[in-house]
Protein backbone atom coordinates (compact mmCIF):
# COMPACT_ATOMS: atom_id res chain seq x y z
CA UNK A 1 0.00 0.00 0.00
CA UNK A 2 1.20 3.48 -0.81
CA UNK A 3 2.07 5.57 2.23
CA UNK A 4 0.32 8.93 2.63
CA UNK A 5 1.64 11.96 4.43
CA UNK A 6 -0.54 13.90 6.84
CA UNK A 7 0.59 17.36 7.92
CA UNK A 8 -0.16 18.46 11.48
CA UNK A 9 0.61 22.10 12.17
CA UNK A 10 2.47 24.42 12.22
CA UNK A 11 -0.44 25.90 14.18
CA UNK A 12 -2.18 23.07 15.90
CA UNK A 13 -4.91 22.93 18.52
CA UNK A 14 -3.07 20.44 20.70
CA UNK A 15 0.30 22.07 21.03
CA UNK A 16 1.50 24.96 23.10
CA UNK A 17 4.00 26.03 20.50
CA UNK A 18 3.79 26.25 16.75
CA UNK A 19 5.32 23.03 15.49
CA UNK A 20 4.96 21.01 12.35
CA UNK A 21 4.56 17.25 12.27
CA UNK A 22 4.41 15.19 9.13
CA UNK A 23 2.86 11.81 9.80
CA UNK A 24 3.55 9.10 7.24
CA UNK A 25 0.66 6.64 7.36
CA UNK A 26 0.21 3.26 5.75
CA UNK A 27 -3.50 2.60 5.90
CA UNK A 28 -4.46 3.38 9.50
CA UNK A 29 -0.95 2.96 10.89
CA UNK A 30 1.62 5.68 11.46
CA UNK A 31 4.90 4.38 10.03
CA UNK A 32 7.07 7.48 10.41
CA UNK A 33 7.00 11.02 11.72
CA UNK A 34 9.03 14.09 10.87
CA UNK A 35 9.12 17.27 12.93
CA UNK A 36 10.02 20.86 12.19
CA UNK A 37 10.25 23.75 14.65
CA UNK A 38 11.25 27.39 14.38
CA UNK A 39 8.00 29.28 13.97
CA UNK A 40 8.24 30.80 17.43
CA UNK A 41 11.98 31.38 17.73
CA UNK A 42 12.12 34.80 19.38
CA UNK A 43 15.83 35.11 20.07
CA UNK A 44 15.57 35.23 23.87
CA UNK A 45 19.18 34.14 24.30
CA UNK A 46 20.49 36.96 22.12
CA UNK A 47 18.19 39.57 23.71
CA UNK A 48 19.32 38.46 27.16
CA UNK A 49 22.91 39.41 26.34
CA UNK A 50 21.72 43.02 26.01
CA UNK A 51 19.91 43.01 29.36
CA UNK A 52 21.18 43.25 32.91
CA UNK A 53 21.01 40.11 35.05
CA UNK A 54 17.84 41.35 36.78
CA UNK A 55 16.21 42.23 33.46
CA UNK A 56 17.09 38.78 32.09
CA UNK A 57 14.95 37.19 34.80
CA UNK A 58 11.92 39.17 33.59
CA UNK A 59 12.77 38.29 30.00
CA UNK A 60 12.89 34.53 30.55
CA UNK A 61 9.63 34.72 32.49
CA UNK A 62 8.03 35.52 29.11
CA UNK A 63 9.36 32.39 27.38
CA UNK A 64 6.32 30.38 28.46
CA UNK A 65 2.96 31.44 29.81
CA UNK A 66 2.46 28.22 31.75
CA UNK A 67 5.85 27.53 33.31
CA UNK A 68 6.49 31.24 33.76
CA UNK A 69 8.27 30.76 37.07
CA UNK A 70 10.37 27.71 36.13
CA UNK A 71 12.56 29.70 33.73
CA UNK A 72 13.18 32.50 36.25
CA UNK A 73 14.05 29.95 38.96
CA UNK A 74 16.53 28.19 36.65
CA UNK A 75 17.91 31.57 35.58
CA UNK A 76 18.54 32.79 39.14
CA UNK A 77 20.02 29.39 40.00
CA UNK A 78 22.51 29.83 37.12
CA UNK A 79 23.50 33.33 38.24
CA UNK A 80 23.74 32.23 41.89
CA UNK A 81 25.87 29.24 40.78
CA UNK A 82 28.56 31.61 39.48
CA UNK A 83 29.25 33.02 42.95
CA UNK A 84 27.71 30.28 45.14
CA UNK A 85 25.18 32.81 46.45
CA UNK A 86 23.07 31.61 49.39
CA UNK A 87 19.47 32.72 49.78
CA UNK A 88 17.47 33.27 53.01
CA UNK A 89 15.50 30.34 54.44
CA UNK A 90 12.14 32.07 54.06
CA UNK A 91 12.88 32.78 50.38
CA UNK A 92 13.66 29.09 49.83
CA UNK A 93 10.18 28.11 51.00
CA UNK A 94 8.52 30.81 48.92
CA UNK A 95 10.39 29.75 45.78
CA UNK A 96 9.35 26.12 46.19
CA UNK A 97 5.78 27.11 47.04
CA UNK A 98 5.41 29.14 43.84
CA UNK A 99 7.16 26.44 41.77
CA UNK A 100 4.88 23.68 43.04
CA UNK A 101 1.70 25.70 42.57
CA UNK A 102 2.81 26.16 38.99
CA UNK A 103 3.23 22.41 38.62
CA UNK A 104 -0.32 21.85 39.91
CA UNK A 105 -1.94 24.28 37.49
CA UNK A 106 0.16 23.09 34.55
CA UNK A 107 -0.65 19.42 35.16
CA UNK A 108 -4.35 20.28 35.59
CA UNK A 109 -4.27 22.12 32.29
CA UNK A 110 -2.79 19.09 30.55
CA UNK A 111 -5.22 16.74 32.27
CA UNK A 112 -8.17 18.76 31.02
CA UNK A 113 -6.87 18.88 27.47
CA UNK A 114 -6.07 15.17 27.45
CA UNK A 115 -9.64 14.47 28.58
CA UNK A 116 -11.03 16.65 25.83
CA UNK A 117 -8.95 14.99 23.10
CA UNK A 118 -10.25 11.55 23.93
CA UNK A 119 -13.86 12.61 24.48
CA UNK A 120 -13.83 12.95 28.29
CA UNK A 121 -15.20 16.45 28.45
CA UNK A 122 -16.25 16.09 32.11
CA UNK A 123 -12.61 15.50 33.07
CA UNK A 124 -11.67 18.56 31.01
CA UNK A 125 -14.20 20.79 32.77
CA UNK A 126 -13.36 19.46 36.26
CA UNK A 127 -9.63 19.89 35.78
CA UNK A 128 -9.96 23.44 34.52
CA UNK A 129 -12.51 24.34 37.18
CA UNK A 130 -10.15 23.31 39.96
CA UNK A 131 -7.24 25.07 38.29
CA UNK A 132 -8.89 28.41 39.03
CA UNK A 133 -8.28 28.29 42.83
CA UNK A 134 -4.57 27.71 42.10
CA UNK A 135 -4.46 30.89 40.04
CA UNK A 136 -6.27 32.68 42.88
CA UNK A 137 -3.52 31.49 45.22
CA UNK A 138 -0.95 33.05 42.89
CA UNK A 139 -2.90 36.29 43.02
CA UNK A 140 -2.87 36.22 46.83
CA UNK A 141 0.89 35.52 46.90
CA UNK A 142 2.17 37.78 44.14
CA UNK A 143 -0.70 39.98 42.99
CA UNK A 144 -0.73 38.28 39.58
CA UNK A 145 -2.48 35.21 38.23
CA UNK A 146 0.40 34.57 35.83
CA UNK A 147 3.89 36.05 35.34
CA UNK A 148 4.38 36.48 39.06
CA UNK A 149 7.68 38.39 38.97
CA UNK A 150 8.76 36.70 42.20
CA UNK A 151 12.34 35.59 41.47
CA UNK A 152 15.43 37.66 42.19
CA UNK A 153 19.11 36.82 42.48
CA UNK A 154 19.58 36.22 46.21
CA UNK A 155 15.96 35.45 47.08
CA UNK A 156 12.46 36.51 46.09
CA UNK A 157 10.98 39.88 45.23
CA UNK A 158 8.25 39.95 47.87
CA UNK A 159 7.26 38.19 51.05
CA UNK A 160 4.07 36.19 51.54
CA UNK A 161 1.71 38.12 53.76
CA UNK A 162 1.45 36.08 57.03
CA UNK A 163 -2.21 37.11 57.37
CA UNK A 164 -3.00 35.32 54.13
CA UNK A 165 -1.59 31.94 55.16
CA UNK A 166 -4.93 30.71 56.54
CA UNK A 167 -6.68 31.62 53.30
CA UNK A 168 -3.98 29.84 51.27
CA UNK A 169 -4.37 26.74 53.43
CA UNK A 170 -8.13 26.74 52.82
CA UNK A 171 -7.61 26.91 49.06
CA UNK A 172 -5.11 24.08 49.25
CA UNK A 173 -7.46 21.89 51.33
CA UNK A 174 -10.21 22.30 48.75
CA UNK A 175 -7.86 21.57 45.83
CA UNK A 176 -6.55 18.44 47.58
CA UNK A 177 -10.05 17.02 48.13
CA UNK A 178 -10.89 17.50 44.48
CA UNK A 179 -7.56 16.13 43.27
CA UNK A 180 -7.98 12.94 45.29
CA UNK A 181 -11.40 12.55 43.70
CA UNK A 182 -10.06 13.11 40.17
CA UNK A 183 -7.09 10.78 40.80
CA UNK A 184 -9.44 8.02 41.96
CA UNK A 185 -11.78 8.58 39.01
CA UNK A 186 -8.92 8.54 36.52
CA UNK A 187 -7.26 5.44 37.98
CA UNK A 188 -10.47 3.40 38.34
CA UNK A 189 -12.11 4.21 35.01
CA UNK A 190 -12.10 1.10 32.76
CA UNK A 191 -12.74 3.11 29.58
CA UNK A 192 -9.84 5.45 30.26
CA UNK A 193 -7.56 2.48 30.89
CA UNK A 194 -8.67 0.70 27.72
CA UNK A 195 -8.29 3.89 25.71
CA UNK A 196 -4.82 4.89 26.92
CA UNK A 197 -3.07 1.70 28.08
CA UNK A 198 -0.43 0.64 25.57
CA UNK A 199 -0.90 3.78 23.46
CA UNK A 200 2.16 5.72 22.27
CA UNK A 201 4.68 3.69 24.25
CA UNK A 202 8.09 5.27 24.83
CA UNK A 203 10.33 2.49 26.08
CA UNK A 204 12.90 3.08 28.82
CA UNK A 205 15.71 2.53 26.31
CA UNK A 206 14.27 5.16 23.94
CA UNK A 207 13.64 7.60 26.79
CA UNK A 208 17.33 7.33 27.72
CA UNK A 209 18.53 7.50 24.10
CA UNK A 210 16.51 10.66 23.40
CA UNK A 211 17.57 12.18 26.77
CA UNK A 212 13.95 12.93 27.67
CA UNK A 213 13.03 14.60 30.95
CA UNK A 214 10.17 15.11 33.37
CA UNK A 215 6.93 13.11 33.41
CA UNK A 216 7.71 11.92 29.88
CA UNK A 217 10.77 10.02 31.11
CA UNK A 218 9.42 9.15 34.57
CA UNK A 219 6.44 7.41 32.96
CA UNK A 220 9.01 5.27 31.09
CA UNK A 221 10.81 4.14 34.22
CA UNK A 222 13.62 6.72 34.12
CA UNK A 223 13.69 8.21 37.63
CA UNK A 224 15.31 11.62 36.97
CA UNK A 225 13.79 14.46 38.96
CA UNK A 226 15.88 17.57 39.56
CA UNK A 227 14.05 18.32 42.81
CA UNK A 228 15.50 15.13 44.30
CA UNK A 229 18.68 14.70 42.24
CA UNK A 230 20.07 18.16 42.93
CA UNK A 231 17.82 19.63 45.62
CA UNK A 232 17.82 23.41 45.75
CA UNK A 233 15.56 25.94 47.46
CA UNK A 234 13.36 24.05 49.96
CA UNK A 235 13.36 20.64 48.29
CA UNK A 236 15.81 19.17 50.80
CA UNK A 237 13.66 20.54 53.66
CA UNK A 238 10.34 18.94 52.67
CA UNK A 239 9.20 15.36 52.18
CA UNK A 240 7.67 14.05 48.98
CA UNK A 241 7.74 10.98 46.76
CA UNK A 242 9.38 10.49 43.38
CA UNK A 243 6.66 9.27 40.98
CA UNK A 244 8.00 6.71 38.49
CA UNK A 245 5.95 4.25 36.42
CA UNK A 246 7.27 1.55 34.08
CA UNK A 247 5.14 1.28 30.93
CA UNK A 248 5.84 4.49 29.00
CA UNK A 249 2.35 4.72 27.53
CA UNK A 250 -0.04 7.68 27.61
CA UNK A 251 -1.91 6.17 30.56
CA UNK A 252 1.24 6.12 32.69
CA UNK A 253 2.03 9.69 31.68
CA UNK A 254 -1.45 10.67 32.85
CA UNK A 255 -1.13 8.82 36.16
CA UNK A 256 2.36 10.27 36.80
CA UNK A 257 0.99 13.78 36.42
CA UNK A 258 -2.07 13.11 38.59
CA UNK A 259 0.07 11.64 41.38
CA UNK A 260 2.57 14.49 41.07
CA UNK A 261 -0.25 16.95 41.72
CA UNK A 262 -0.92 15.18 45.03
CA UNK A 263 2.80 15.31 45.89
CA UNK A 264 2.97 19.01 44.95
CA UNK A 265 0.07 19.74 47.30
CA UNK A 266 2.05 18.00 50.07
CA UNK A 267 5.07 20.21 49.34
CA UNK A 268 2.94 23.38 49.27
CA UNK A 269 1.36 22.48 52.59
CA UNK A 270 4.78 21.94 54.21
CA UNK A 271 6.06 25.23 52.78
CA UNK A 272 3.03 27.13 54.08
CA UNK A 273 3.49 25.56 57.52
CA UNK A 274 7.16 26.52 57.59
CA UNK A 275 6.35 30.08 56.53
CA UNK A 276 4.54 30.49 59.86
CA UNK A 277 7.80 30.01 61.75
CA UNK A 278 10.62 30.83 59.30
CA UNK A 279 11.00 34.54 59.84
CA UNK A 280 13.55 36.99 58.48
CA UNK A 281 14.31 38.68 55.22
CA UNK A 282 13.50 37.20 51.81
CA UNK A 283 16.21 38.84 49.69
CA UNK A 284 19.96 39.07 50.16
CA UNK A 285 21.61 42.13 48.70
CA UNK A 286 23.68 40.95 45.74
CA UNK A 287 25.56 43.85 44.16
CA UNK A 288 27.92 42.23 41.66
CA UNK A 289 28.34 39.01 39.75
CA UNK A 290 31.93 37.84 39.33
CA UNK A 291 33.40 36.68 36.02
CA UNK A 292 32.64 32.99 35.54
CA UNK A 293 30.05 30.52 34.39
CA UNK A 294 27.06 28.96 36.09
CA UNK A 295 24.49 26.26 35.47
CA UNK A 296 20.98 26.52 36.80
CA UNK A 297 18.19 24.06 36.47
CA UNK A 298 14.76 23.45 37.84
CA UNK A 299 12.19 20.68 37.55
CA UNK A 300 9.48 22.46 35.56
CA UNK A 301 6.09 20.73 35.08
CA UNK A 302 7.33 19.27 31.77
CA UNK A 303 10.81 18.37 33.05
CA UNK A 304 14.22 19.88 33.57
CA UNK A 305 14.61 23.53 32.51
CA UNK A 306 18.28 24.29 31.91
CA UNK A 307 19.99 27.70 31.94
CA UNK A 308 23.70 28.39 31.42
CA UNK A 309 25.05 31.88 32.05
CA UNK A 310 28.54 33.22 31.53
CA UNK A 311 29.58 36.49 33.09
CA UNK A 312 32.57 38.72 32.36
CA UNK A 313 32.15 40.71 35.57
CA UNK A 314 29.88 43.38 34.11
CA UNK A 315 26.19 43.63 34.97
CA UNK A 316 24.99 41.57 32.02
CA UNK A 317 25.62 38.03 30.72
CA UNK A 318 27.89 37.51 27.74
CA UNK A 319 26.14 34.18 27.03
CA UNK A 320 22.80 32.90 28.17
CA UNK A 321 21.77 29.45 27.02
CA UNK A 322 18.21 28.27 27.62
CA UNK A 323 16.94 24.72 27.07
CA UNK A 324 13.30 24.01 27.79
CA UNK A 325 12.08 20.44 28.45
CA UNK A 326 9.90 20.21 25.32
CA UNK A 327 13.05 20.65 23.23
CA UNK A 328 14.31 17.23 24.28
CA UNK A 329 10.91 15.56 24.70
CA UNK A 330 9.49 16.31 21.25
CA UNK A 331 12.15 14.37 19.26
CA UNK A 332 11.09 11.23 21.16
CA UNK A 333 7.93 11.15 18.99
CA UNK A 334 10.16 9.37 16.46
CA UNK A 335 10.09 6.41 18.82
CA UNK A 336 6.65 6.70 20.44
CA UNK A 337 4.54 7.39 17.32
CA UNK A 338 5.79 4.61 15.04
CA UNK A 339 3.32 1.79 14.64
CA UNK A 340 0.37 3.43 16.39
CA UNK A 341 -3.09 3.77 14.78
CA UNK A 342 -3.80 7.24 13.44
CA UNK A 343 -6.68 7.64 15.92
CA UNK A 344 -4.05 7.54 18.69
CA UNK A 345 -1.71 10.04 17.04
CA UNK A 346 -3.26 13.13 18.60
CA UNK A 347 -3.18 11.96 22.19
CA UNK A 348 0.37 10.60 21.72
CA UNK A 349 1.56 13.93 20.32
CA UNK A 350 -0.21 15.67 23.21
CA UNK A 351 1.22 13.33 25.83
CA UNK A 352 4.39 15.39 26.36
CA UNK A 353 2.09 18.25 27.47
CA UNK A 354 0.39 20.83 25.27
CA UNK A 355 -0.57 24.22 26.64
CA UNK A 356 -3.26 26.80 27.26
CA UNK A 357 -3.57 28.25 23.78
CA UNK A 358 -5.26 25.08 22.59
CA UNK A 359 -8.54 25.72 20.88
CA UNK A 360 -11.40 23.77 19.47
CA UNK A 361 -9.74 23.81 16.05
CA UNK A 362 -9.20 20.40 14.47
CA UNK A 363 -6.98 19.54 11.58
CA UNK A 364 -8.61 18.71 8.27
CA UNK A 365 -6.68 17.45 5.26
CA UNK A 366 -7.79 16.25 1.88
CA UNK A 367 -6.83 12.72 0.93
CA UNK A 368 -6.76 12.92 -2.86
CA UNK A 369 -6.56 9.14 -3.22
CA UNK A 370 -9.99 8.68 -1.64
CA UNK A 371 -12.19 11.21 -3.39
CA UNK A 372 -12.61 14.58 -1.69
CA UNK A 373 -12.59 13.37 1.88
CA UNK A 374 -11.85 15.12 5.11
CA UNK A 375 -9.90 13.51 7.90
CA UNK A 376 -10.64 14.88 11.37
CA UNK A 377 -7.94 13.65 13.76
CA UNK A 378 -9.74 14.96 16.86
CA UNK A 379 -12.95 13.30 15.72
CA UNK A 380 -11.10 10.01 15.12
CA UNK A 381 -9.66 10.09 18.62
CA UNK A 382 -13.00 10.83 20.31
CA UNK A 383 -14.82 8.23 18.19
CA UNK A 384 -12.37 5.55 19.28
CA UNK A 385 -13.06 6.37 22.95
CA UNK A 386 -16.81 6.24 22.34
CA UNK A 387 -16.43 2.82 20.68
CA UNK A 388 -14.52 1.49 23.71
CA UNK A 389 -17.07 3.02 26.08
CA UNK A 390 -19.95 1.29 24.27
CA UNK A 391 -18.08 -2.03 24.30
CA UNK A 392 -17.44 -1.82 28.05
CA UNK A 393 -20.70 -0.28 29.24
CA UNK A 394 -22.92 -1.74 26.52
CA UNK A 395 -24.90 1.39 25.70
CA UNK B 1 33.59 13.88 44.17
CA UNK B 2 34.62 10.24 43.86
CA UNK B 3 32.99 10.00 40.45
CA UNK B 4 34.91 13.07 39.25
CA UNK B 5 38.17 11.61 40.51
CA UNK B 6 37.44 8.30 38.81
CA UNK B 7 36.54 10.12 35.58
CA UNK B 8 39.80 12.12 35.67
CA UNK B 9 41.75 8.91 36.30
CA UNK B 10 40.08 7.03 33.43
CA UNK B 11 40.33 9.86 30.92
CA UNK B 12 44.01 10.60 31.69
CA UNK B 13 45.55 13.16 29.40
CA UNK B 14 42.50 13.32 27.12
CA UNK B 15 41.05 16.10 29.27
CA UNK B 16 42.74 19.28 30.42
CA UNK B 17 42.07 22.83 31.72
CA UNK B 18 39.96 21.32 34.47
CA UNK B 19 37.74 23.54 36.63
CA UNK B 20 35.91 21.90 39.50
CA UNK B 21 33.09 23.56 41.43
CA UNK B 22 30.33 22.25 43.64
CA UNK B 23 28.53 19.66 41.47
CA UNK B 24 30.07 21.15 38.31
CA UNK B 25 33.11 19.91 36.43
CA UNK B 26 34.27 21.86 33.38
CA UNK B 27 37.15 20.64 31.25
CA UNK B 28 38.60 20.97 27.76
CA UNK B 29 38.73 18.10 25.30
CA UNK B 30 40.07 17.92 21.75
CA UNK B 31 37.79 17.31 18.79
CA UNK B 32 39.43 13.90 18.22
CA UNK B 33 38.78 12.77 21.79
CA UNK B 34 35.25 14.14 22.04
CA UNK B 35 33.39 10.98 20.89
CA UNK B 36 35.34 8.81 23.34
CA UNK B 37 34.63 11.19 26.24
CA UNK B 38 30.93 11.44 25.27
CA UNK B 39 30.69 7.68 24.99
CA UNK B 40 32.25 7.23 28.45
CA UNK B 41 29.92 9.78 30.04
CA UNK B 42 26.77 8.50 28.34
CA UNK B 43 27.26 4.74 28.32
CA UNK B 44 29.67 3.98 31.14
CA UNK B 45 28.59 6.61 33.67
CA UNK B 46 24.92 6.74 32.61
CA UNK B 47 24.89 10.51 32.20
CA UNK B 48 22.15 12.29 30.25
CA UNK B 49 23.07 14.89 27.62
CA UNK B 50 21.17 17.92 28.88
CA UNK B 51 22.19 20.23 26.03
CA UNK B 52 25.21 21.97 24.51
CA UNK B 53 26.08 25.65 24.42
CA UNK B 54 27.92 27.19 21.48
CA UNK B 55 29.60 30.55 21.78
CA UNK B 56 31.82 32.63 19.54
CA UNK B 57 34.91 34.01 21.23
CA UNK B 58 37.78 35.96 19.68
CA UNK B 59 40.07 32.92 19.95
CA UNK B 60 37.58 30.57 18.28
CA UNK B 61 34.18 28.96 18.62
CA UNK B 62 33.49 27.09 21.84
CA UNK B 63 31.06 24.23 22.27
CA UNK B 64 30.29 23.37 25.88
CA UNK B 65 28.42 20.09 26.35
CA UNK B 66 26.38 19.57 29.51
CA UNK B 67 26.14 15.99 30.75
CA UNK B 68 24.07 15.41 33.88
CA UNK B 69 24.51 12.45 36.17
CA UNK B 70 20.98 12.31 37.53
CA UNK B 71 21.94 9.81 40.20
CA UNK B 72 24.25 12.29 41.93
CA UNK B 73 23.27 15.71 40.56
CA UNK B 74 26.81 16.18 39.15
CA UNK B 75 27.31 18.03 35.87
CA UNK B 76 30.17 17.14 33.51
CA UNK B 77 30.88 19.83 30.91
CA UNK B 78 33.39 18.96 28.14
CA UNK B 79 34.46 22.02 26.18
CA UNK B 80 35.68 21.85 22.58
CA UNK B 81 37.33 24.91 21.06
CA UNK B 82 37.34 25.24 17.25
CA UNK B 83 40.12 27.56 16.09
CA UNK B 84 39.04 27.72 12.44
CA UNK B 85 36.21 30.23 12.63
CA UNK B 86 35.75 30.43 8.87
CA UNK B 87 35.09 26.75 8.42
CA UNK B 88 34.15 25.36 11.84
CA UNK B 89 33.89 21.56 11.98
CA UNK B 90 33.60 19.15 14.85
CA UNK B 91 32.82 15.46 15.25
CA UNK B 92 29.17 14.61 15.73
CA UNK B 93 28.13 12.57 18.79
CA UNK B 94 24.73 11.60 17.34
CA UNK B 95 25.90 8.05 16.66
CA UNK B 96 26.46 7.73 20.43
CA UNK B 97 23.53 9.83 21.69
CA UNK B 98 20.35 10.05 19.60
CA UNK B 99 19.19 13.01 21.67
CA UNK B 100 22.02 15.13 20.25
CA UNK B 101 20.43 15.37 16.79
CA UNK B 102 18.46 18.57 17.37
CA UNK B 103 21.13 20.05 19.65
CA UNK B 104 23.78 19.79 16.92
CA UNK B 105 21.39 20.96 14.19
CA UNK B 106 20.66 24.10 16.21
CA UNK B 107 24.38 24.88 16.50
CA UNK B 108 24.78 24.33 12.76
CA UNK B 109 21.85 26.65 12.19
CA UNK B 110 22.81 29.53 14.48
CA UNK B 111 26.63 29.34 14.37
CA UNK B 112 27.37 27.47 11.15
CA UNK B 113 29.26 24.68 12.90
CA UNK B 114 29.35 21.55 10.76
CA UNK B 115 29.08 18.29 12.69
CA UNK B 116 30.93 15.52 10.85
CA UNK B 117 28.80 12.36 10.74
CA UNK B 118 25.48 14.01 11.58
CA UNK B 119 22.60 12.18 9.81
CA UNK B 120 20.73 15.34 8.83
CA UNK B 121 22.88 18.44 8.80
CA UNK B 122 20.31 21.15 8.05
CA UNK B 123 18.77 24.16 9.75
CA UNK B 124 16.49 23.60 12.72
CA UNK B 125 15.14 26.99 13.79
CA UNK B 126 15.50 29.07 10.61
CA UNK B 127 14.52 26.28 8.21
CA UNK B 128 11.26 27.93 7.18
CA UNK B 129 12.32 31.51 7.75
CA UNK B 130 11.37 33.57 4.68
CA UNK B 131 14.29 35.98 5.15
CA UNK B 132 17.95 35.33 4.38
CA UNK B 133 18.97 34.40 7.92
CA UNK B 134 22.32 32.65 8.02
CA UNK B 135 24.19 31.95 11.23
CA UNK B 136 22.50 34.78 13.15
CA UNK B 137 24.56 34.39 16.34
CA UNK B 138 27.99 34.73 14.71
CA UNK B 139 29.94 38.00 15.02
CA UNK B 140 29.04 40.34 12.20
CA UNK B 141 31.67 41.93 9.96
CA UNK B 142 33.15 44.95 11.69
CA UNK B 143 31.50 44.15 15.04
Amino acid sequence: MKANKIPVGPFHPLLEEAEYFELTVDGETVVDIDMEIGWMHRGHEYISEMKTFTQSIFLVERICGICSTSHPIACVHAIEDIDNIEIPLRARYIRSLVGELERIHSHLLWLGLAGHFIGYDTLWMWAWKYREPVLEMFEIISGNRNHYGMMRVGGVAQDVNPEKLVELHKHLDMIERKMVMIAKAAKDDPVLKSRLKGVGVLTKEDAIAYCTVGPTSRASGVPGDVRLDEPTDAYDLVEFERIVLPNGDVYDKLVVRVLEIIESIKICRQCLDKLKTATGQVLNNVKEISPGEGIGRYEAPRGEVFHYIRSDGTNRPIRHKVRAPSYVNIPSFKASCKGIPIADALITLASVDPCYCCTERSLKVVDKNRDPHTLDLLGLSRTKTERIRRTIHGN
Amino acid sequence: MAEVEQFIKDMGDKIHAKIEKKRRFYFNVSNDNLPEVADYLFHKMGCRLSTATAMEMYHGIEILYHFSNDKTGQYFCPRVVIKDKKNPKVNSITSIITGAIWIEREMFDLWGIEFIGHPRMEELLTLNNPGNVKQPLRFKEGA
